[in-house]
């Protein structure tokens, strides 16, 4: 079965140097049944993958250890669907997961758009089988996930805090997202390289863009959830470089998606766009070879990986290839049209995209100095979170801001005496709530209070944008007020899809600013019978439990919860402890969550030790407003999925556009 | 951009290693490996263990003395953060400011660690 898996490896890197080389050939010599032969074997590189892909999971599901990596990252007391999660939870067979979705997306990308921009696809062929052989070079040659061994009895196993439903979920959204970002990026260069720089390629690529930008988004929720309910990690974000290695695609993109509709509107910005899409895509290859090669450990273990050199040079190429691509097609980047005021809707853009991209490379620097500081001086440095948080202030409150902002100005030139009209009530209503807050007592948290001012601000700027809209409508159709908002949403799924992922951020930067400032806690030893009280929560330690599952030992300490003087039920909290053999028994913390639904708020259990004598150490925590970071996430997937929704009128819209911009004569 | 960090805010906690330790006033985050056997109860009197610089095991190490939280990877030879403060040669942390990583970044450096 190893042998088929490296022959179905080795296949892959064949179809996709042949994508690649022969793709190239076609392009620059127009041959159409030659790109069409290439398009094919790319297409063809996703069946040998997943036939790769399979015969590892096989290898997992039947517990053959003959495969080092399975026995690494496996073994028999493993949980079923956790035998298929750990596919992902070691090297090879994460950077199997990468070109496995890479080619899927890329046979996806060259298929769909293979009738349409018939003359820029010709040229995305090739670079996404670049990437492709890349990462099936990696396979064959470097780090192969089908090295065999004389089976041991069984495998060392996943480790306990990776045995948790969030690895189902949290890395496949992340690759889904870094994957994703490929495919704006080839058809980026491959506008370049064709000559054809009108923006087909951005509508084109818009949804891929989208997709992976959502996916990317979710999957980093998904993380922070993880880390919020394991004990040690930091809470929901520490701004440790293995997150920020998302955190850093994401915002590029985010950039990118913003200055894209520019060059749509109005034809500005296409080097910046450029720039942008190729800042992502690198960023995402970085994020990869930042968790993957140790080299965030220290460079010492950097040299002892096997990649790292391998992906280091790789980013050197992507980053030197999209540069001198874009340099040589400078003059066919040229704007149509020049900014033409501060204060207009495409300047409120730029500062937004200045923002983003100055905080992106801001932590970039944060992530990649102590590296770069070792590398050179031999002296490591840690960058810590007050360098971060003092960033994230810096450009994030702007940022929230200019989310208020930019819906309410006009495009081209606004003017001041009409901006004094339209952000009267948002202005108030923000002064308001300013004020009220400052009564309360939030003024101990400066940053905190103007990151609520802001986002009072920014609601009530997008409260009124969809109140304008509704009331506009209802006036043009006499429709009823539901009727009328829900075309208005369904007839602009990008504008309205878009403000309702603004009100997620908004959501979220509440979330943040009230978990980290305003939580509360108790601790103590407590005998059975006895209890702590915290915020009006009462938790008393009714009793231990204890089960015996296939692959692990849970104790459970239960536990009753009352608040003022009301039963809100039972709780529990524990420890497992994972045997395997030959190996100290590994214990993961299981703490006790309980959200009160209404107010956003969580009481936080953290099992801290259990005593001999059956009595426990508890620490206990009131965190306010903290599910407002999850909800944030089901917010932001509802606006993704209406602003990714397809949309009839502008499908063909965009058809007449493609024959236009096809045909001899061009222009705009 | 650093340096205009460095110049702006310079009140933020440093982040350090059990080497420069030493040269540190008040409060900081440190950045170390576990060496040796962990004892002690973070519940009671404080749970004790050594650190030195991560990945460098020539180099001098710390007492550390700590008290809350301890993450279930707490185990020696792994890499944490912990705020605190350096009191007659001892590492006094802030309680419930230990911090490890995710696990799935040890994979890389797991063959030479263990």
């Amino acid at each position: 079965m190893a042998d088929l898996g490296r022959a179905a490896l080795l296949l892959t890197l064949g179809l996709c140097l042949y994508a690649c080389i022969v793709g190239t050939v076609a392009a620059v010599t127009r041959k159409r049944r030659l790109a069409m032969s290439a398009r094919n074997a790319l297409i063809a590189s996703f069946g040998s993958t997943l036939v790769a892909t399979t015969i590892l999971v096989a290898g997992f599901v039947r517990n053959d250890y003959s495969l080092v990596y399975v026995a690494e990252t496996s073994s028999r007391s493993l949980g079923g669907i956790y035998k298929v999660s750990a596919l992902w939870g070691g090297q090879e067979g994460s950077l199997l997961l990468w070109l496995l979705i890479l080619t899927g997306y890329a046979a996806l990308a060259v298929w769909l758009n293979r009738n349409r921009t018939r003359d820029l696809v010709v040229w995305v062929t090739p670079v996404l089988g670049g990437i492709a052989v890349f990462f099936s070079f990696l396979l064959v040659a470097v780090a192969s996930p089908f090295v065999t061994q004389v089976a041991p009895l069984d495998g060392s196993g996943l480790n306990p805090s990776l045995q948790n439903p969030y690895m189902m979920s949290h890395p496949p959204f992340l690759y889904l997202g870094y994957v994703g970002l490929a495919v704006p990026f080839a058809f980026a260069m491959g506008a370049l390289l064709s000559g054809r720089t009108d923006e087909r390629w951005i509508v084109a690529t818009r949804r891929w863009t989208l997709i992976a930008w959502t996916a990317l988004g979710i999957g980093q929720l998904l993380g922070s959830h993880w880390a919020y309910l394991e004990v040690g990690w930091g809470g929901f974000y520490a701004w440790d470089p293995v997150e920020n290695a998302a955190l850093m695609p994401f915002l590029a993109a985010t950039a990118f998606l913003h200055s894209v509709m520019i060059q749509e509107k109005r034809g500005m910005l296409k080097v910046w766009n450029m720039v942008l899409v190729s800042l992502a895509f690198c960023l995402s290859i970085f994020g990869t070879f930042l968790t993957r090669s140790g080299v965030v450990n220290s460079i010492h273990s950097f040299a002892q990986s096997s990649i790292g050199a391998w992906f280091l040079a790789f980013i050197v190429i992507a980053v030197v290839f999209s540069t001198v691509t874009i340099v040589w097609r400078l003059p066919l980047l040229r704007s149509t049209t020049k900014l033409e005021s501060l204060i207009s809707r495409e300047a409120v853009f730029l500062y937004n995209n200045l923002l983003l991209v100055a905080l992106c490379l801001t932590i970039l620097w944060g992530v990649a100095w102590p590296i770069l500081s070792e590398a050179v001086r031999g002296d490591s440095v840690v960058v810590g979170r007050p360098y971060f948080d003092f960033f994230l202030r810096i450009f994030g409150l702007p940022l929230l801001l200019l989310m208020g902002v930019g819906p309410l100005i006009a495009w081209r030139r606004a003017s001041l005496r009409g901006l004094g009209a339209t952000f009267f009530w948002p202005i108030s209503i923000a002064i308001g709530t300013g004020v009220v807050l400052l009564i309360l007592g939030a003024g101990s948290s400066i940053p905190g209070l103007i990151a609520y001012t802001f986002s009072a601000f920014v609601l009530a700027a997008i409260g009124l944008e969809f109140v304008r809209g509704t009331r506009a409508r209802r006036a043009l159709s006499s429709e009823s007020w539901p009727v009328a908002f829900g075309s208005l949403v369904g007839r602009n799924r990008r504008r309205y899809g878009g403000y309702i992922v603004h009100v997620a951020i908004v959501l979220f930067a509440i979330g943040v600013a009230g978990a980290s400032a305003y939580d509360s806690v108790v601790e103590g030893r407590l005998a059975k019978g006895e209890a702590l009280t915290v915020s009006g929560y009462t938790v008393r330690y009714v009793g231990l439990s204890e089960r015996q599952t296939d692959h692990a030992t849970e104790v459970r300490a239960k536990l009753a919860v009352s608040k003022d003087g009301k039963n809100l039920g039972g709780l529990e909290a524990g420890k497992n402890s994972y045997k395997i053999a030959g190996l100290e028994p590994q214990v993961s913390s299981e703490v006790g969550v309980r959200t009160d639904y209404l107010t956003g708020e969580d009481l936080f259990v953290i099992p801290e030790t259990i005593y001999d004598d059956g009595s426990m150490y508890f620490r206990i925590f009131v965190k306010p407003l903290v599910n407002l970071l999850w909800l944030s996430g089901l917010v932001f997937l509802l606006g993704s999925i209406i602003a990714l929704w397809p949309d009839a009128r502008v499908q063909r819209r965009l058809a007449v556009r493609y024959e236009e911009a096809s045909s001899p004569v061009r222009g705009r | 951009m650093f340096l205009l960090y460095t110049s702006i805010a310079g009140g933020g906690t440093p982040s350090v290693k059990p080497s420069e330790l030493a040269a540190q006033e008040g409060p900081v985050s440190l950045v170390g490996q576990v060496v040796g056997r962990p004892t002690g109860d973070a519940n009671a009197e404080g749970l004790r263990f050594r650190l030195h610089d991560v990945k460098d095991p020539s180099s001098p190490t710390v007492l550390v003395v700590y008290k809350g939280s301890v993450p279930d990877l707490f185990a020696s030879g792994r890499d944490l953060v912990v705020e605190g403060e350096l009191r007659n040669g001892t590492f006094v942390a802030t309680p419930g400011t230990m911090v490890t990583k995710c696990p799935s970044k040890y994979t890389a450096i797991k063959p030479s660690d263990q």
